[in-house]
């Protein structure tokens, strides 16, 4: 159900009053310097995390502006992110239609849920080498697994009368699968992919800080430089243009699809 | 009357459960084209399981023949009308639930498509709704929706399984007349399930009590003249033999 137009605009002012009252708050730090010496360091004025901001987009660093780094690192996401719900489909597909397909995939999906990408990071080193494809692995990761398992919860928390109303006007196996399975576990699908999302674009910028590969210089990597090179304002720049992406993920995309499907259905409030 | 279909020697154990239960045991029964078929009994002796197994979701041994064939899987000559109201694909509106079974079939004709459903949205007076999502309908509306996506099917068999009880009185009454009329109106055979005696002497043409374990303890048919209303002639006298046969046979 909507909510109502007052209750919304309630929300937003209450949201907008909790930013400006925090970047008040930095601005007051930054400025009354507190922290002695480092202070700058730890928190420049918001004037100059601005200018930065600019500066990232327009100069760059070594020659590569921002708009580099935010494509290579959306590229190897969205790759990442393809291969990842894509396989998460069609095996959580498999596992309905095969009991024994089941019973391995839960296995393999509690199994590997549990694992950060980070920490597989060394195994798939030694595997592969450093190269993009690493990235786009470990994104895959962070992507099959609580998408799998959304997935899974979706398809056994459909409820009986859509299955016997399906298989009663001929669905079958597959059919049932994308007829009935599929769509009545959308809320479930969309919420794995608000936390596939999220974990992937977390493991990406981690992976990418970690060993960031200079042929494909990404977000991660550009925080990685930044701070080397004690340029804080930079780097706190870049946090934001992490926080921008993510928000118009959120906003721009996953919302959407939400809105026109469980709450059009009234599946969801 | 042809028989449409014949059930023999039909025994449903439940196995899955901590004691093994014999729901029905040898039912036999047959029931005629065009037939309307009440079934009353009390809880818990087979009715909702012996419509199951005809629909094809329970497996069984015994035999069901429909035309002389027999059926073990789900089809769409007998169509489920359920007692939930939450029968509907709520991700489908109101058209395209109607439509659905016929998209599975490969009709891709959209006028055709749109003939079939509002047809059937007629027949139950909801053509205005046809846009509506499921979740945007009464409880009512939603099973006069189940009963006209049955109807679009045309099947040989419409099953009933008590889609009535969790309605109002009033908008009861106006479902068994409207379902009386389509009844009348339809070549399917309905097969209605119900704890009301009431309900089962104003639409059954025939009515049959079952008893544990899916013995029918009275067959009777309903010959009194439609509308049936309490003051028809051999109203009471039927009520009272029908509720002496479930209460004999509790």
């Amino acid at each position: 159900m909507k909510k109502p137009k007052k209750e919304r605009i309630r929300a937003l002012v209450v949201k907008i009053v909790f930013v400006i009252l925090m970047l008040s708050l930095w601005e007051f730090v930054a400025v009354s310097e507190m922290f002695g010496s480092s202070s700058k360091l730890i928190f420049p004025t918001l004037e100059d995390i601005a200018a930065a901001f600019i500066k990232n987009f327009t100069k760059g660093y070594a020659g590569n502006s921002m708009w580099i780094y935010i494509g290579n690192s959306l590229l190897l996401l969205l790759e990442g992110l393809a291969i990842g719900i894509l396989l998460s489909f069609i095996l959580s597909g498999l596992s309905i239609i095969s009991r024994t397909v089941y019973a391995i995939y839960d296995l393999l999906v509690s199994v590997f849920d549990l694992l950060p990408g980070v920490a597989l990071l060394p195994v798939v080193i030694i595997i592969f080498g450093i190269k993009p494809g690493v990235i786009v692995f470990l994104v895959v990761h962070a992507v099959i697994w609580p998408m799998s398992r959304n997935i899974l919860d979706g398809f056994k928390a459909v409820p009986a009368i859509y299955i016997e109303a399906g298989l009663n006007i001929g669905l079958r196996k597959a059919s049932l699968l994308l007829g009935v399975y599929l769509p009545a576990s959308v809320s479930y699908i969309v919420s794995g992919l608000k936390v596939a999302w999220a974990r992937a674009w977390r493991g990406l910028i981690s992976a990418e800080m970690i060993f960031g590969v200079a042929s494909v210089p990404g977000i991660g990597l550009f925080i990685n430089q930044m701070r080397t090179n004690m340029k804080n304002a930079e780097m706190y720049a870049t946090l934001i243009v992490i926080i921008i992406i993510g928000l118009l993920v959120q906003y721009g995309i996953l919302d959407p699809i939400e809105k026109n499907t469980v709450r059009k259905w009234g599946m969801s409030r | 009357m042809s028989t449409v279909l014949k059930i023999q020697d039909l025994t449903k154990i439940y196995t899955d459960q901590a004691v093994k239960q014999t729901v029905l045991e040898n039912v036999n029964l047959e029931i005629d084209e065009r037939e309307f078929l009440c079934v009353l009994g009390p809880s818990g002796c087979g009715k909702t399981t012996l419509l199951r197994c005809i629909a094809g979701f329970e497996e069984y041994s015994g035999k069901i023949l429909v035309d002389g064939e027999e059926r073990k899987t789900p089809g769409t000559d007998r169509i489920m009308v359920f007692q939930d109201f939450n029968q509907l694909f709520p991700w489908k509106t109101v058209e395209k639930n109607i439509q659905y079974p016929f998209v599975i079939k490969g009709i891709r004709n959209k006028a055709e498509l749109h003939e079939i459903s509002s047809e059937a949205l007629k027949k139950v007076k909801l053509e205005k709704y046809a846009k509506y999502y499921p979740f945007q309908l009464s409880g009512g509306m939603k099973q006069r929706v189940a009963i006209a996506k049955a109807l679009a099917l045309k099947p040989k068999i419409i099953l009933m399984d008590e889609p009535f009880a969790a309605l109002d009185a009033m908008t009861r009454r106006d479902l068994q007349n409207e379902l009386l009329k389509i009844a009348d109106e339809e070549s399917s055979t309905f097969i209605f399930i119900t704890h009301n005696i009431q309900e089962a002497i104003i639409l059954g043409k025939r009515i049959i009590v079952l008893t544990k374990g899916g013995e029918a303890v009275c067959d009777k048919r309903n010959t009194m003249e439609r509308p049936v209303t309490p003051a028809s002639e051999g109203y009471g006298a039927l009520w009272q033999e029908l509720r002496d046969a479930l209460y004999i046979h509790p």
